[in-house]
């Protein structure tokens, strides 16, 4: 069988990913052809990642200390809230679970119970080994072995995106994936069939493929531009729709979590790579200018600054289709969700996987094409609700930007789950799906959905047989977590960048 | 002051399952008063009357830690491994469907890849030749699973054959050492509150009342209680086309096979489970296409002995089986065939989920309706995998012709779509069947996609060729050393005797 053209427009973290994925696992069916153009920016966000990233990483063969070092990444083990439910508030978002994660009864069940009773009962948080972790700047490896504690959580990486894009290129050239350089300023497609037929570069070059991966960014060049696939606005649920971003020195301690700390009109993230701190103001410009935006940022960073702040603008939605004709979009150009969960470099993910498993033959079914954007669909859906949830629950009143987003109308789906957690305490499960029960948990509970009952199943045992098993589990996850390294030191010893990059 | 806790269940029915539910609440959630009023089971009251159970009755029995195997073993009278399916497909060789892994991965993709393109390049050993259970099976061989991750016989579950007569006396006597209470007595009616529409208490047949906060009904299709509240159905004749059963008991054989049979027939299919107790026949057909009399005949034919009188199907299931303080189970909630025996299955699976969500009094509408969508998305997989027997069948009679050409639902039509292009699955949340399930179906039925997976072409078809080999050859050295299911049995009577 002849191999497949198949043209990348852009390089960015999605356009690499995407050239290294697809050069690695389908072999001899592709020759890949990556476009970019060095006078493009890229983006670079995502430069926190969640745990799924690892997967991917693994499959392509890539040895975790090496990519870790030449991108100077750090660990991650959840993310912090700061200041969300109402000003003043801290809570992490484990990548793990709440107590040691295998009894029949969620453990969150019982610490409800208990408080319920109005028996005094530590903050949830401590019987995270992750948010443990996290909050004593430490750092382990998680135990394979799933009857030990330190088997309950998971972890990620924060790293330099600039530097990911040209590592997985590396990677991608060493399968054969071939770059040219270049803008492309003319889309040709095939009169008959629609589909696309080629990209004319500015040298006026024609690149001709049979299969057209949309990287290009937020400007969609081939999905949205050419083929007009119409855009989903989500703004009136997420109507942050600008950023500012300013990288800074270190100040303070590397630590092993992502902070995301709610500002008057959006949201302040705070990134530790090895060698610099990435910072950056999401807001909505509806509320807030750009100059006090920019104002605000650097008021609020901890280090001297590195670069002077950055904007960017995006439109929180997604395409109707991220897969049209020949087309496949993945990354910015089929949808983009504020980082506020890092689900970026996922949502790449995501796609490129499910690409993967659908890859066609020189004809494209509908059945694949179909089933790859119901797949899509049903990723960028579920983060949607659990992004609004962050949002809406929240008794802040301090400004207009807060006010709107406590009291604007929510989707149906994100109500239901909201009532049905608010009554028991239970998370709507679902198999598969990026956010498992736990970061519904620590996101409700840390923002003050708070169950005015609990499962009934957890009033079987005595509350002092409780309270004697949770203090043994404090007790065992505090132990745990204060033999391990601190962070900084492992990242040293593991993967240390090199020093004169 | 906030809605109170739930306080006083009434289970109505006392068969198998309203005795499984009354120990399921009682174990779970020993602060709740559980009252069973005894109505007998009637006779197309399938989930109480099947006896061929799926793997999910050993964690059910599990979670109501009925670890006792004695007490256990004394209720059960084989185990089974699976079911063959025979005649379903003129031309086509019978097919094992086991509870086990068919294959074992090769390279980054999964083992059926590598199969369909042997059978594309023309030389492919059926499916199930790849899978240690339905080999086991095939040959009437058992033991339990193995401990060691790494044998292959340590992958396969196995489901129940349950006595007729001894498994519900277990359950009610387990049930009532948990605490749960039996009112003896018969229905006349139900009360509902002028108010709200809740049921309000059970009139009994000596003129009391049995009043609770929850109504539980186990009382089979005619759902005498919940059916008080509402008769909605959603109808699933054009997916499942038979309409009737017939039942027939013959005397025990002396080596039971852990295979139960599934053979289709002009107009519908029939079993033949065998046990220690007895050995099971049924006859399932769609009255229009083989009269009554007809199937009666058959049946003896093949079971030696007189079968019941011709019992009526309905098959479909509630939208709600919850409504306000009413929920169905079995039956009440679900008519379907017993086909690959899913009856106490879903019903198992109903109970799991009212202790897990055990509401309040007031059984708030959101709680119900998260009970009623889960609930709902596995009944309808559950009907998508038995509608899959029915559409990829191909047998020239009238009926067979109809089952083929009915429009399938749409999620099946979905699976069979995507499937068909390159033997892709997609996933459905609640789905009680495993991708080997699906597709030892499948491809057992000879539905084969369009094009092999792009994703083995790291593997070249003479290395996947020398691999399906080995794992053949290695199952088949494996099982030979394997008891019988009797000998396996006599041998588990005498430790339990010691």
């Amino acid at each position: 069988m002849a191999a497949r053209r198949v043209v990348i427009v852009g390089g960015g973290t999605a356009g690499w990913m995407t050239a290294a994925a697809l050069a690695r696992l389908l072999p001899g069916r592709c020759a890949i052809h990556l476009i970019e153009s060095e006078a493009i920016g890229i983006v670079g966000v995502g430069e926190a990642t969640l745990p799924q990233i690892r997967a991917f990483n693994e499959r392509l063969g890539i040895d975790e200390a090496d990519f870790m070092a030449r991108t100077r990444a750090t660990f991650k083990l959840g993310i912090e809230f700061n200041d969300w439910g109402a000003i003043g508030d801290s809570y992490i978002h484990p990548f793990g679970t709440f107590g040691p994660g295998t009894g029949e009864i969620d453990f969150h069940q019982f610490w409800l119970r208990l408080s319920q009773q109005g028996i005094a009962v530590p903050p949830l948080e401590r019987f995270s080994m992750a948010c443990t972790i996290a909050r004593m700047n430490r750092f382990a490896l998680p135990s394979r072995d799933q009857r030990q504690l330190t088997s309950s959580f998971g972890y990620a990486y924060q790293f330099d995106a600039t530097l990911f894009g040209p590592y997985l290129r590396g990677v991608a050239e060493a399968m054969g994936a071939r770059r040219t350089e270049g803008r492309i300023v003319a889309v040709h497609r095939d009169g008959e069939s629609g589909d696309i037929a080629s990209v004319q570069l500015e040298s006026g070059e024609r690149i001709e493929g049979d299969l057209f991966v949309d990287c290009s960014g937020f400007v969609s060049l081939l999905l949205g531009k050419a083929l007009e696939e119409p855009f989903q606005d989500w703004s009136k649920w997420l109507p942050a729709d600008r950023a500012v971003a300013m990288p800074c020195r270190t100040e303070g301690a590397v630590t092993p979590y992502t902070s995301a700390i709610a500002m008057s009109a959006g949201w302040r993230w705070r990134i530790p790579l090895q060698h610099r701190t990435g910072n950056g103001y999401v807001y909505s410009s509806a509320f807030l200018s750009d100059e006090d935006a920019a104002a605000a940022l650097t008021d609020a960073v901890e280090g001297e600054p590195i670069a002077a702040p950055r904007m960017l603008r995006f439109l929180a939605g997604r395409r109707e289709r991220s897969w049209v004709h020949n087309c496949v979009g993945v990354g910015l150009a089929s949808g983009f969700l504020e980082p506020l969960e890092s689900t970026s470099i996922y949502l790449i993910q995501a796609a490129i996987t499910a690409l993967i498993e659908l890859f066609p033959e020189r004809d494209i079914s509908p059945i694949d094409r179909n089933e790859f954007n119901r797949l899509v669909d049903l990723e960028y859906d579920r983060i949607r609700d659990f992004l609004i949830l962050h949002y809406h629950a929240t008794t802040r009143t301090d400004s207009d930007f807060w006010n709107y987003v406590r009291t604007m109308p929510i989707p149906d789906s994100l109500a239901e789950k909201m009532e049905l957690f608010r009554r028991r305490g239970r998370v709507v499960k679902y198999r598969e799906g990026v956010f498992l029960d736990a970061s519904w948990i620590a996101v409700y509970l840390g923002q003050g959905i708070i169950p005015v009952g609990h499962d009934l199943r957890a009033d079987a045992p005595s509350p002092e047989s409780l309270v004697a098993g949770m203090r043994k589990l404090i007790s065992d996850v505090g132990a745990l977590a204060a033999s391990m390294e601190d962070h900084a030191a492992y990242l040293r010893r593991y993967c240390p960048m090199a020093e004169a990059a | 002051m906030g809605p109170q806790a739930m306080r006083d269940v009434v289970v109505a029915g006392g068969g198998l399952l309203g005795w499984s539910a009354a120990a399921a609440l009682k174990r779970k959630l020993p602060m709740l008063r559980v009252t069973l009023l005894p109505l007998p089971p009637p006779p197309d009251a399938l989930a109480d009357r099947i006896s061929s159970t799926l793997p999910s009755i050993i964690e059910f029995h599990r979670d109501l830690g009925l670890d006792d195997r004695d007490a256990v073993l004394g209720a059960v009278s084989s185990f089974r491994l699976g079911t063959l399916f025979d005649g379903w497909c003129d031309g086509r060789p019978s097919y094992a469907h086991a509870y086990d892994r068919y294959g074992e991965p090769l390279g980054t993709s999964s083992f059926h890849a590598h199969w369909i393109r042997q059978a594309m390049l023309g030389s492919a050993p059926s499916f199930d030749r790849y899978s240690p259970a339905a080999v086991m099976a095939r040959t009437g061989k058992f033991l339990l699973p193995e401990a060691d991750p790494a044998s292959p016989l340590a992958h396969f579950e196995f489901g129940l054959g349950l006595d007729p007569i001894r498994y519900p006396q277990m359950m009610r006597a387990y049930a009532l050492h948990l605490g749960a209470i039996e009112r003896p007595g018969g229905l006349a009616g139900v009360r509902l509150r002028a108010e709200d529409g809740f049921v309000a208490a059970l009139a009994l047949d000596d003129g009391s009342e049995l009043a609770g906060d929850l109504f539980v009904d186990c009382t089979g299709p005619r759902a005498l209680v919940r059916g008080a509240l509402d008769q909605r159905f959603d109808d699933w004749s054009s997916a499942l086309p038979c309409d009737h059963i017939l039942f027939a008991d013959a005397a025990p054989a002396p080596e039971p096979s852990p295979l139960d049979h599934a053979i289709a027939h002009s107009a519908g299919w029939r079993w033949v489970a065998q046990s220690r107790a007895r050995t099971s026949h049924g006859l399932v057909y769609a009255a229009a296409e083989l009269d009554h009399a007809a199937a009666a005949h058959m049946l003896r034919d093949f079971a030696g002995s007189d079968p019941t009188a011709p019992i009526a199907l309905r098959q479909g299931r509630r939208p709600q089986p919850w409504l306000r303080n009413c929920v169905a189970l079995g039956d009440a909630a679900t008519v379907i065939e017993p086909l690959e025996w899913t009856n106490l299955h879903l019903a198992h699976s109903a109970i799991d989920r009212l202790v897990t969500m055990m509401p309040d009094r007031d059984c708030a509408p959101v709680e119900l309706w998260d009970f009623n969508r889960q609930c709902a998305d596995e009944t309808d997989r559950v009907r998508d995998f038995l509608a899959l027997h029915y559409v990829a069948s191909r047998r020239d009679e009238p009926f067979w012709q109809r089952a083929r050409a009915a429009v399938p639902p749409a999620s099946l039509a979905h699976t069979l779509a995507l499937f068909g292009e390159r033997g892709r699955l997609p996933f459905y949340e609640e789905e009680t069947f495993t991708r080997d399930s699906w597709l030892a179906v499948l491809l057992g039925q000879g539905v084969i996609p369009r094009r092999a997976d792009p994703l083995i072409d790291s593997v070249p078809p003479a290395q996947s060729a020398q691999a399906l080999t080995m794992m053949r050859e290695r199952i088949e050295k494996l099982v030979a050393m394997l008891p019988t299911q009797s000998a396996f049995l006599a041998n588990l009577m005498r430790q339990a005797a010691r």
